[in-house]
């Protein structure tokens, strides 16, 4: 039986589409933990509150799009009103992280990393119940309005398109699309802006960085704010995706695969996110093929997002393009 | 002394202030899971973050061997001693765990331990054999219809059965224990017993070595120590006794799931009781999970427990709960908004509030200013004891 899958997995057909899934949770993965590691390489913070944060922006996102969509509205509207959603959700969000970061992260500095990994667990939990409250106050979940949230999606991106030989949604296409115009922003952002060489001089050397006269604090309370805001973004583009959309355990659904991609690619490496949100996304589309093919183990694909994880880790604990510091932070 | 105060004119407000006997059994194994988890991240300054693998191993074996899917083990084996085998079932994952683990530090040690026991979440909650249905986990089946006997193995008079449902009730000077209470002492004497034998190891040069790591590790090693191994034996021991806490958790509800053991959100309660009694003080722990559990009941939904909810509904009347504020909202929606069900973000906002400004944590916090533990810095304060 595994023999015929594999045969059945090799074909042109099935490989391609598995690829182009890949390629589509890669893009959601790049989106979610970006922020994780901009923030981790700048100021050594691993943020457990990214997962509640992309959450706030699935919640913000959809009540965006319901607030602003009214029914039989053109799929290209929708499309342009939901780019707006991002801005906005982008902006809001920034505001937020900066917020987070000058009132309770920097009295942390001086401390050792340990405890912003515990405030920002604090901060979790606090962000759950706020949303928690906030939609039992409004009954929000089960309202048609709400629902339609979902149905804002324009209709073309439901169906799916042929490629020769493959067949894939629309939305992998989009939320490729999207993943690479976010990895391009932000690597422009890095390498071409003032502001970027400011940020990767911080992280090289923070203190080598202020000497050279940056305001290295600023640079921190600007990083955390974009990494927040970018959490937001990725929250609102999976507010569409059919298996995720927007609730409340969506904060640890995305939170633990952004580790595993920060990590694996090495903390703080955003080329390593990148090429680890490549590897975990399309170990997730190969491994979900074959749970739904050939192999009756319902977590599979979970599974071996944690074992990419564990065994990275071990053969190379700095992660793919890490630098050779073992226990730095 | 609880009936007492119940049956006292301040009865109402004592069912507010109080938690409730089910409650305090639940303190007793959490906090000693919480023990175990600040004694491997307390002592050594690991962040063990995947600990619930181990307190989940306690349980599952507990429940595994009662219902006689155990290998070798049949449904009529003592509670004590599975308690022992889910503890060294236990130690052999926590050396397995660590042999890799403890090649790390730091923030990349504490994201292995958690992906190892997201691996093992994730794998018990598909894996059929535990349960009919592996994602509620399993409950011990027909095959063990009595409760479990917690006492000193061997001898049956001093055994007594745990359990909500199942637990024995006994007669004390004229007075009845329920199964509950009953229960409540007996996994208490365990908690007692597994917590002295931790704080006897950490009292010893073992324990002064694994400080030693955590203050300096680069020193403990030009010293001569071999710090791997230190790390590798106080990771077993601490497994060891968070396995024994799941067993009793498992032992007292008859049940677990994924959620309630394996999860990584099992080992976040477990460090917000560390945080908030006390890194580095193992009793701490206890104190810090008390803590939580009193803030959580006290602002428990109605019906489960004390708690301020009943108490404020009953104290202000229809009238006042019915009065308007602003708009359609009545003072009693207001109440419930606020208070029902949330008392995670309380707890949330306790937690970073000690975080930022309590970073000893109560007990840690209440020796500084003692100046010693309480053992010793009590007396000299009551009775002017100077050296």
């Amino acid at each position: 039986m595994i023999v015929e899958a594999l045969a059945e997995f090799l074909t042109l057909g099935e490989l391609g589409g598995v690829i182009v899934n890949g390629l589509a949770k890669s893009a959601l993965y790049v989106m979610i933990a970006s922020g994780l590691t901009l923030i981790f390489g700048l100021m050594g913070v691993l943020n457990f509150a990214h997962g509640s944060l992309t959450m706030v922006g699935a919640y913000l996102g959809g009540l965006l799009m319901v607030v602003t969509v009214t029914g039989g509205t053109a799929p290209l509207t929708r499309l342009g009103l939901f780019f707006v959603a991002i801005v906005v959700v982008f902006a809001l969000l920034t505001v937020l992280g900066g917020a987070i970061e000058t009132t309770i992260i920097r009295p942390l500095y001086d401390r050792p990393p340990i405890y912003q990994i515990l405030l920002t667990f604090g901060l979790t939990l606090v962000i759950e119940e706020l949303v928690r409250i906030v939609l039992g106050v409004y009954d929000l979940q089960p309202l048609s309005d709400w629902q339609a949230a979902l149905a804002t999606k324009p209709q073309f991106l439901r169906e799916p398109v042929a490629l020769g030989p493959v067949s894939a949604g629309w939305m992998s296409l989009f939320q490729i699309l999207l993943g690479m115009i976010t990895v391009v922003g932000i690597w422009a952002f890095l390498t071409k802006t003032r502001y970027g060489l400011y940020i990767r001089a911080g992280s090289e050397d923070a203190e080598m960085a202020s000497a050279l006269g940056i305001d290295v604090r600023q640079v921190f309370t600007v990083v955390f704010a974009l990494g927040i805001g970018l959490a937001g973004v990725a929250g609102t583009l999976l507010m569409w995706d059919p298996t995720w959309g927007a609730s409340v355990p969506l904060a640890a659904e995305t939170l633990l695969p952004a580790f595993i991609v920060v990590i694996v690619g090495g903390l703080g490496t955003f080329r390593g996110t990148v090429a680890a949100a490549l590897v975990v996304g399309m170990a997730d589309a190969v491994t979900t093929w074959w749970f739904q093919n050939a192999i009756q183990f319902t977590g599979l694909p979970e599974l071996v997002l944690f074992l990419v994880l564990v065994v990275t880790l071990i053969v190379r604990p700095q992660g793919l393009f890490g630098v050779e510091e073992v226990g730095g932070h | 002394m609880y009936h007492t105060l119940l049956n006292s004119p301040v009865s109402a407000e004592t069912q507010m202030l109080l938690p409730t006997v089910e409650t305090m059994v639940g303190v007793l194994y959490f906090g000693l899971f919480a023990i175990s988890f600040d004694f491997i991240s307390g002592y050594t300054g690991y962040l063990s973050f995947g600990h619930a693998v181990f307190y989940g191993t306690g349980a599952y074996a507990v429940i595994l061997i009662a219902n006689g899917k155990m290998p070798l083990l049949g449904p009529g084996t003592p509670f004590m001693l599975s308690l022992l085998v889910g503890g060294l079932i236990a130690i052999v994952l926590a050396i397995l765990v660590g042999l890799v683990s403890f090649r790390l530090s730091g923030v990349y040690f504490a994201m292995i331990t958690l992906g190892f026991a997201q691996v093992f979440y994730v794998f018990v909650r598909g894996w059929d054999y535990v349960a009919t249905n592996p994602r509620d986990g399993p409950a011990v089946g027909p095959s063990h219809a009595e409760g479990f006997q917690i006492g000193i193995p061997g001898i049956d008079q001093l055994s007594l059965s745990i359990g909500v449902l199942t637990g024995d009730e006994i007669a004390l000077l004229g007075s009845t224990l329920s199964g509950t209470e009953v229960s409540y002492y007996m996994i208490g004497l365990v908690v007692l017993a597994c917590y002295f034998a931790m704080q006897r190891i950490i009292h010893s040069p073992f324990g002064r070595v694994m400080i030693a790591i955590r203050e300096n590790e680069e020193r403990a090693i030009a010293i001569g120590y071999n710090t791997y191994l230190y790390k590798l034996g106080a990771f077993a021991i601490s497994g060891f006794f968070a396995a024994v806490a799941g067993g009793l958790f498992a032992g007292f509800k008859r049940s677990a799931s994924p959620e309630n053991s394996f999860y990584f959100l099992v080992t976040g309660d477990a460090l917000l009781a560390s945080i908030i009694g006390g890194f580095g003080t193992l009793a701490g722990s206890l104190y810090g999970h008390l803590f939580d559990e009193t803030v959580r009941e006290f602002l428990s939904k109605a019906g489960q427990g004390g708690g301020l909810l009943p108490y404020l509904r009953a104290l202000l009347g229809q009238e006042t709960l019915d009065a308007t504020l602003l708009g359609e909202t009545t003072i009693g929606g207001l109440i419930d908004l606020l208070l029902n069900g949330h008392a995670s973000l309380y707890v949330g906002l306790v937690f970073v509030l000690f975080v930022l400004y309590v970073p000893d944590g109560l007990l840690g916090t209440l020796r500084t200013r003692l100046g010693g533990t309480f053992a010793e810095a009590l007396p000299a304060k009551l009775w002017g004891d100077s050296e």
